[in-house]
């Protein structure tokens, strides 16, 4: 266990009132394939303390990488010049710990054990399967494998410390196919943290289909129509609007959703919770201001639950924190979500396809960063997928946007499906279909 | 940071079973970010950035790792572990090493690092004031600077010693209005790899700032636009996005190495309107996106991507160079030791043709005016593109018409470069942050206003067809 007591020395030395600090360390393995060779191998080791300190009442933040001698004079130093920056009356919150954790082990040690040979043959049969699966299929780009255990702990000046530490490898591979003068393109990701969950086949399935499925795709006329969104799309979409229910962004003006608690903000065809507690590769027990976690809803039937809240919104509102202060850039506070999951209904994807008679399943959404205004709820995206007719797949489509509002989207949700699936974001949610949305293609 | 006889140590290790190259990149930066929130300071941060990524090549396959542990034992342990992905017998020994002397060409007058933060706050708060004082409907106003200094010491089994000093400031302002349940945010973010006098000399803030206050306000009342295929005329500065998405990145090396990219072996071929010459040139002086050296040591360049339509050459990396049999051409880059190198953009951008931008308009019958432009993304691969259009007009009979919101351009890069059918004399350059397999990197887009005779405008305004 490391010794932190020369930064609380210091800090209380120099008048710092409470101090914290977050010390997180990485370890990551990666390496990929390219024409039957290993083309790319990593390795990352890397640790880093970040510290916020209360100096005459007011936070100030600083991280480092350089964990050396130097480290607790640097820390001290520019939290209180920090400090001393800040004019804007929040209260300053330390946190001296909750009454009760529940506190698991998630980290898995086989994903370390299994052997690099293991793993590296693994890689040489998705690409080999890859390429032999279909002539159409004119380069495999990229397979490959990574892990990565993460460890953080968290020690403050009121004496609690708490550490948490987990682990998860992915795979990841994408394919071209000629179609004509135009490439086409898919790619797989599959996150885990049980090795034995990973079939090959199924995998190479996957991304050889819908790369395939691609093949002859166009654009459509433009207008409205049912839309069905495949599941890595509506979780996307949702994390997107949910970043309106961050207690911060409807303190400051910022969210379509102020004003919307214990309201309607989602067809009553939607449930949506947050799980930190589940035991998979997110799995967090105390957030980091040292808060307990505790699985909560957050839309039932339509109806919005609660805000997320760290020490300082909850402060503001009068409320209990939610546990959702999270470290962002800076290393300062902010909110975050871990395992949010849709409630999934009862058809599969092909029942639900089946109900459209004329209508757009989207696969695949692209320039979430720029074409989507959170704090608006506008978007307007660029997407592929499918072209549904008499409540069958008919053709492949690309190259169209489809705009909309994220209110208007959840608030027009008329079924949701059985087909969940995590994503790399944590966020889980099925197919959706939603009654229209505006598409411009030709 | 270390000195040359441990390097010579670890980049020895690192060759013993075969590497044929070695590279130690050791870096420290230290960032401060200072936020405002409606005029007052609500966050003040700093962050010590330390480490190093050594990084091993073997004809075509390269070994990367990086460790904060810097002594001699940890890049030891470091070299060592990655040096067991080769095995075969040692085919480099480094002898001596050698300092090669990097020039300056951004100097700086006042090192951000050193002014006062209460100077900083006071220009933020002005900034602040001017977006707030503009209208009652901004209800939200961000103020935020921030700077970085970046030293870099670099060694290679060539024998070769590099050090560089990296400094860069950027504000952002951001408005945000709202009426009637409406939220619109605008955005501006200039930067440069300069001191504060880039700040209070080289750029009018004030007017920016009220800019950002008036454009937020101006799309509050905008239709929505409406959507189909129409010319579109790109302004200036930020609209060179559309350049760096949809043919930029397919010109870089890590794509076209592999030959994976939609302009792989076009060479000499023109692949673009005759009147687009393109332009990737990490020399300007001060600018946000260039550099003294690349991140394997190679001085910056000035590299004319495509002249008068035709393909002249990539952006490359020594490492991709190698499967593509041609040298690097300076464009090799990092956001950190956290990131193996690989060829990316600096300042890129589409140079000035001989129309005026009223000349344009008024040659367009009907489209739309994208006056802004917002981030995009590629398929380097397929080379379909998309970006977002913060501010836009509708143009009707060769005038610009009421302005219209929420519409995204998308199409793909192969297609819109023969599509680019004007461009004018006013050339600008805007700042961005770009992504990609290397990190998050600074770059300057660019282009003067050009139209684009028909792209896929999506929108929520309607099909202009009916």
């Amino acid at each position: 266990m490391a010794n932190y007591s020369k930064y609380f020395a210091l800090a209380k030395e120099k008048g710092i009132e409470a101090l914290e600090l977050y010390v997180s360390k990485k370890y990551a393995l990666s390496f990929s394939l390219f024409h039957g060779e290993v083309d790319s191998y990593s390795l990352e080791d890397a640790q880093s303390l970040s510290a916020r300190g209360i100096y005459k009442g007011k936070i100030g933040y600083a991280t480092t990488e350089k964990l050396d001698k130097s480290a607790p004079d640097f820390v001290v130093s520019q939290v209180i010049d920090n400090a001393k920056a800040v004019d804007k009356d929040d209260p300053a919150i330390i946190f001296p710990g909750s009454p009760k954790y529940r506190r698991a082990n998630v980290y898995n040690p086989d994903i370390r054990n299994l052997s690099v040979d293991k793993k590296l043959a693994n890689l040489y049969e998705i690409e080999k399967k890859l390429k032999d699966a279909d002539p159409r299929i004119s380069e495999v780009e990229a397979v490959s494998y990574s892990e990565s255990d993460g460890e953080v702990e968290l020690i403050n000046s009121y004496g609690l410390r708490l550490k948490s530490k987990s682990n998860y490898f992915y795979y990841y591979a994408s394919v071209m196919v000629r179609d004509g003068e135009a490439t086409r393109t898919a790619y797989k990701i599959h996150l885990s943290k049980d090795v034995n969950d990973f079939v090959i086949d199924d995998f190479v399935k996957e991304i050889v289909d819908e790369a395939l499925g691609k093949i002859g795709a166009t654009s459509i006329p433009s207008k409205k129509y049912p839309v069905v969104l495949a599941p890595r799309v509506a979780a996307s979409l949702l994390e997107a609007y949910l970043s309106g229910a961050s207690a911060e962004e409807v303190q400051k003006k910022s969210s379509l959703l102020a004003g919307k608690l214990h309201q309607l903000v989602a067809s009553k065809k939607l449930t949506v919770t947050e799980s930190p507690l589940t035991k998979n590769a997110f799995f967090r027990y105390f957030d980091d201001e040292g808060v307990a976690t505790y699985n909560k809803p957050i839309i039932n039937k339509g109806m919005l639950e609660t805000y997320f809240y760290n020490l300082l919104t909850a402060h503001k509102d009068g409320v209990k924190t939610t546990g959702n202060g999270y470290r962002g850039g800076g290393g300062k506070i902010g909110t975050h979500y871990i395992n949010v999951s849709v409630k999934p209904g009862r058809k599969s994807l092909d029942e639900i396809i089946a109900k459209v008679k004329e209508g757009v399943l989207i696969k695949e959404v692209q320039g979430l960063h720029s074409g989507l205004n959170a704090q608006s709820g506008n978007f307007s995206l660029q997407a592929s997928g499918f072209l549904i007719e008499g409540g069958k797949i008919s053709r492949p489509v690309n190259l169209i946007t489809v705009a909309g509002n994220l209110k208007d989207l959840f608030l027009d949700v008329s079924e949701v499906g059985n087909d969940s699936e995590l994503q790399l974001s944590s966020f889980n949610s099925p197919s959706m279909l939603i009654k229209k949305l505006a598409i411009s293609g030709q | 940071m270390i000195s040359k006889t441990i390097a010579l140590k670890v980049l020895n290790i690192a060759t013993a079973t075969g590497a044929d190259f070695a590279e130690i990149y050791l870096e420290e930066t230290l960032s401060n970010s200072i936020s405002l929130e409606n005029g007052q300071v609500e966050a003040s941060s700093s962050n010590l950035s330390y480490g190093a990524g050594i990084r091993l090549l073997n004809k075509l396959q390269s070994v990367y790792g990086y460790t904060n542990d810097i002594s001699l034992k940890g890049l030891s342990a470091l070299a060592e572990s990655l040096s067991k992905s080769f095995k075969g017998p040692r085919a480099v020994k480094v002898e001596t090493i050698k300092k090669v002397r990097v020039k300056d060409l951004h100097p700086i007058e006042r090192p951000l690092y050193e002014v006062p933060t209460e100077e900083k706050i006071a220009l933020l708060k002005d900034a602040s004031r001017i977006i707030q004082s503009h209208d009652s409907r901004i209800v939200r106003v961000q103020t935020v600077m921030m700077d970085n200094f970046k030293k870099v010491v670099i060694f290679n089994s060539n024998g070769k010693e590099f050090h560089d000093k990296r400094a860069r400031g950027r504000m952002a302002m951001i408005a945000l209005a709202a009426e009637n349940g409406k939220i619109e945010s605008t955005f501006e973010g200039p930067g440069a790899q300069a001191g504060f006098e880039f700040f209070t000399r080289d750029i009018d803030y004030k007017a920016k700032a009220l800019e950002v206050a008036k454009s937020a306000i101006r799309m509050l009342h905008a239709d929505e636009c409406p959507s189909g295929k129409m010319p579109v005329v790109i302004g200036n500065g930020f609209g060179g996005v559309i350049f760096h998405e949809a043919c930029g990145h397919p010109l870089e090396a890590t794509s076209v190495a592999k030959k994976l990219s939609v302009f792989t072996d076009k060479v000499g071929q023109q692949i673009a309107n005759p009147v687009v010459t393109a332009i990737d040139d990490g020399t300007i002086p001060n600018a946000w996106g260039s550099g003294n050296i690349d991140d394997e040591g190679n001085p910056t360049q000035k590299n004319v991507l495509i002249k008068d339509g035709i393909l002249k050459q990539y952006l490359v990396d020594d490492f991709n160079g190698r499967r593509m049999g041609v040298k690097g051409n300076g464009a090799t880059r990092r956001q950190s030791y956290k990131y193996e190198p690989t060829s990316r953009m600096s300042n890129t951008y589409i140079d000035a043709g001989k129309s005026t931008p009223e000349e344009i308009i008024a040659a367009t019958k009907f489209g739309l005016y994208a006056k802004s432009l917002g981030g995009g993304s590629v398929n380097p691969s397929t080379g379909d593109f998309n970006f977002a259009v913060n501010e836009a007009y509708m143009i009707r009979d060769g005038k610009v018409a009421e302005p219209v919101k929420g519409a995204t351009l998308i199409g793909n890069g192969a297609d819109i470069l023969q599509k680019i059918d004007m461009v004018a004399n006013d050339l600008l350059r805007a700042q961005g942050m770009c992504g990609s397999v290397s990190g998050s990197i600074p770059v300057d887009v660019g282009q003067p206003t050009l139209r684009v005779s028909e792209i896929t405008v999506g929108g929520r305004g309607g099909s202009i067809n009916g």
